[in-house]
């Protein structure tokens, strides 16, 4: 396409813009290469003071603002923070530390039973032997139906559900069972799913390879796709267990699974305070911003791997 | 050039203060300016209160939904029954206020004691005054001398065995940001820790299914749980008053206050206060005591 | 989860003694001749072989003999459907019509273990397909340790072996894409060798390879040839039909138009279209 004058915009392709200076398609934060992100040293410095100005402004906003008083009072108290990180039980008030440790374990365990229930629910929808067409029936039934209730209900449901039935065994379960029951089967959905992808992200020459060698399907999806899958999508994995550790919280609704976040609730309406909730805020973000950033470098190589055409150094 | 952005920043960062500065004035609405005004406040009528309202001429309370009895009717505190919407009213009624010039409006309690502007001028709300609440927000003297007292099912062993000793045994529940948990904690010191719930109503329905042992609330709500909503349960005792008290909430230092604290000493004085509480409350007489 | 050797109706020990035919000893020995028992059977037979994928015929009635020991290339435009056959001999496609009989058993029978079918079958890609997750020696070792069960030191053993004999020992432990597409599709055919296979399918194996890496790719396949090996290759590289080729088959449509040694269908087609295609192929300089 021939380049025309660039006030004919309409006739703008991507050679022109090329030719203007504009980056191609697709190549805006693309590398991820510093100077590439912020293009050069003079949109350094602008980024620089654009970014001290706005802090600036917000630190004048915490300062300055009329109810700033009110707002650093309730919540950035520092003294009521620690008394609610530490707990003080003659006060009647909850350690929001020990609380994270729930919420700690709740998270551990559930990752592993999610990993584990989703792989088989996804694998289950993956074969074709038709013995199995009921298990694949009702995989699909069970992902339908705990990706679109929300996990709290589920967590209601289980948790004062369960009890309710007096059976036993299933009945005279501790919250902590519940809830993390709860967590595992809601997960469980998205995680199965996620797998799906990754299994139907590996290509049909894998399988034809894998099945020419006289692998049956099983062995096809054991040893040649399912390795390849899990290795896609171990990013929008992590992703899942970062909402999944925030999730954990929504256990206490249950009653005694006094997690962080309850602690921290119990404390703010004892003492009329938000600093409790700053602190579990803040306990969390220690939680998933590791994670977060952990992810962030996967996806990074993951790019990079397929920019060097697939020839990365492993 | 680095020095002229150094300089550009800060020209912002001023530009930025004088905006908050500007936007200062409107931000503390009528109700807030006004601690000038607190000493004179010795007259409450109503033309002296007009400027401190939340809206222009109507009274407007708070309370949160759902409202339980017998504090309200029927999660409806506009129909003026139950003792807390009957005592609203009446303090309306002593500031000058018709029934139709008193409106309410939900709010949940976790919002109620938020910084910021109230959206109300009095939350009614079973909430009990202790020292650290008072310094985020203001209460009223009390409205109701608050005890506590233990529900349990009535085939459940604490109802034959609830010394001391054994009190601290039992597994016990509660809703969350209620002073019963509180006391619970310091009083009754179990070995187990409590649950605790995001409603009352949770916390019912785990003491019906047998998760919890044993419920602490103040004396009506505990009353009117055993005779009206859990058959199977009892009120086991109410515990001696520790002094706790039920106020109405206020944004701090709201020149409310006063005029609300005179109504309700009147409200105390005239028998309108006793009158409520037998009408909704019962008489407690009955009930027997037991030690924490 | 295991499946059983061979059903009952495709002869478990017949299939088991031809996939000894060639076996990494007799690739040494460069011997020509196997068991006299299946000698002067068919390796693999088509009979009236039809395949569809959805309105379009790819197959239309194939027939087509190969006896052990042979080598088949089948020539023929992109589309002739040449691929599509071999993945039905394979049968990583199913037949809709027809048979197809290897020593004699009918594959396409109903009730076949299409398992133990492929593994004394032996294909190879025009991508390569190797498995990127696994080093060269285990794509090698996968088959004979999950499929026949062999212990992993010994089919390592068995598999460093080919790969020495291949030239290939030094990328043992490499990952596939850090090898050139050469060397990439020789391991390839390795693995496929690892299985012991009694008959090799080659897809377009040097299709995909740069020019100067054709070469080591062929050098293998005439090897292979040299030892005996029984082979359905396509293949568009005409000078190596004529060379290894035993026979020469040009597909067209989805039929078999023209087939005969070398010699004679490269100079003498009698066909027009198969006079046609080797034109329009001489012209492009391949041939």
């Amino acid at each position: 396409m021939p380049v025309r004058g660039s006030r004919e915009g309409a006739y703008l392709d991507e050679q022109t813009l090329l030719a203007a200076g504009a980056p191609p398609p697709g190549s805006f934060e693309g590398n991820g290469r510093g100077s590439h992100l912020l293009g050069g040293q003079r949109a350094a410095a602008v980024s620089t003071v654009s970014t001290v100005v706005f802090i600036g402004a917000v630190i004048a906003l915490f300062v300055f603002a009329p109810g700033a008083a009110a707002v650093r009072h309730t919540f950035f108290n520092p003294q009521q923070m620690k008394q609610a990180f530490l707990g003080d039980p003659s006060k009647g008030l909850y350690s929001v530390g020990k609380g994270l440790i729930l919420n700690i374990e709740m998270f551990l365990i559930a990752e592993v039973l999610i990993l584990f229930c989703a792989l088989v629910i996804a694998v289950l929808r993956q074969l074709r032997n038709p013995v199995l067409f009921p298990f694949r029936m009702l995989a699909v039934v069970y992902t339908d139906v705990f990706r679109g209730v929300p996990l709290i209900i589920v967590i209601y449901g289980i948790g004062f559900g369960a009890p309710a039935l007096y059976i036993r065994g299933i009945s005279t379960q501790s919250d902590f069972v519940y809830g993390i029951a709860a967590l595992v089967l809601s997960y469980s959905a998205y995680v199965a799913e996620v797998y799906r992808a990754g299994i139907n992200s590996v290509h049909q020459s894998q399988v034809a390879a894998a099945r020419s060698l006289g692998l049956s399907q099983w062995k096809s999806l054991r040893f040649v796709v399912l390795p390849q899958a899990v290795r896609t999508v171990i990013p929008p994995l992590l992703n899942d267990f970062i909402s999944l550790q925030k999730d954990t919280a929504l256990v206490s609704t249950l009653g005694a699974v006094i997690e962080a976040n309850r602690a921290a609730q119990i404390d703010s309406s004892t003492l009329f305070v938000y600093s409790s909730y700053t602190v579990a805020a803040l306990l969390f973000l220690c939680l998933t911003i590791p994670l977060a950033r952990f992810t962030d470098r996967l996806i990074a190589r993951d790019v990079s791997r397929r920019l060097a055409g697939g020839r990365a150094v492993r | 050039m680095r020095k002229s952005l150094v300089l550009v920043m800060f020209a912002m960062i001023g530009l930025g203060l004088t905006a908050v500065g500007s936007s200062a004035s409107p931000v503390p609405s009528t109700k807030a300016a006004s601690a000038v005004l607190t000493a004179k406040a010795s007259s409450c009528s109503y033309a002296a209160i007009a400027p401190h309202l939340y809206k222009v001429g109507v009274l407007t309370v708070a309370t949160d939904s759902p409202a339980y009895e017998p504090w309200f009717d029927n999660n409806t505190p506009s129909n003026g029954k139950g003792y807390e919407s009957a005592v609203a009213y009446a303090v309306g009624k002593q500031l000058g206020f018709s029934k139709s010039q008193v409106k309410w409006t939900v709010e949940p309690f976790d919002a109620s004691f938020a910084p910021g502007p109230k959206k109300f001028d009095f939350d009614v709300n079973e909430i009990s005054y202790t020292p650290e609440r008072a310094t985020v927000v203001s209460f009223s003297v009390s409205y109701y001398d608050v005890q506590q007292a233990l529900i349990a099912l009535k085939n459940s062993r604490i109802v034959k065995h609830h010394t001391p000793a054994d009190l601290r045994t039992y597994v016990y529940g509660d809703q969350i940001g209620s002073t019963s948990l509180a006391f619970i904690n310091t009083e009754l010191r179990p070995t187990h820790q409590p649950s605790v719930f995001n409603t009352l109503n949770d916390a019912k329905s785990a003491l019906q299914d047998g998760r919890i042992q044993a419920l602490v609330a103040d004396t009506p709500t505990a009353q009117y749980i055993s005779s009206s909503e859990i058959p199977k349960s009892v009120l086991v005792g109410q515990f001696p008053s520790t002094g706790e008290h039920y106020g109405l909430l206020f944004a701090k230092n709201d020149p409310l206050v006063a005029c609300v604290n005179k109504a309700i000493a009147a409200l105390k004085v005239n028998g309108s206060l006793a009158k409520f509480q037998k009408e909704y409350l019962g008489i407690y007489t009955s009930v027997p005591t037991i030690k924490p | 989860m295991s499946e059983p050797d061979v059903t009952p109706d495709l002869g478990g020990a017949q299939l088991g003694d031809t996939a000894q035919l060639v076996d990494a000893a007799k690739l040494d020995d460069g011997a020509q001749n196997g068991d006299p028992a299946f000698a002067s059977q068919e390796a693999v037979r088509l009979e009236d072989v039809h395949k569809s994928f959805g309105d379009l015929e790819v197959l239309r009635g194939i027939d087509l003999s190969v006896a052990p020991h042979q080598v088949i290339c089948l020539i023929g435009a992109s589309g002739s459907g040449k691929s599509t056959l071999l993945r039905c001999v394979n049968l990583l496609e199913s037949v809709n019509r027809g048979r197809i009989l290897l020593w004699g058993q009918d594959v396409t029978a109903p009730g076949v273990d299409e398992n133990a079918v492929r593994r004394h079958i032996g294909i190879v890609f025009q991508s390569f397909n190797l498995f990127p997750h696994m080093t060269v020696l285990r794509n090698i070792t996968l088959g004979p340790t999950r499929v026949l069960g062999v212990p992993r030191d010994e089919a390592e053993e068995a598999g460093r072996a080919l790969l020495v004999r291949f030239g290939l020992s030094e990328k043992q432990d490499d990952y596939p894409d850090r090898l050139s597409g050469g060397q990439q599709q020789r391991v390839a055919i390795v693995r496929a060798l690892a299985m012991q296979p009694g008959i090799m399918l080659l897809d377009e194996v040097t299709s995909a390879l740069d020019p100067e890496l054709v070469s080591e790719v062929l050098g293998v396949i005439r090897e292979l040839a040299a030892a005996g090996m029984t082979m359905l290759i396509a293949t568009h590289e005409m000078g190596f039909a004529r060379d290894i080729a035993d026979r020469v088959c040009f597909l067209d449509e989805g039929v078999i138009l023209e087939q005969g040694p070398p010699g004679q269908v490269f100079t003498a087609p009698g066909n027009s279209r198969t006079q046609q295609f080797l034109r329009r192929i001489v012209d492009a300089g391949r041939l």
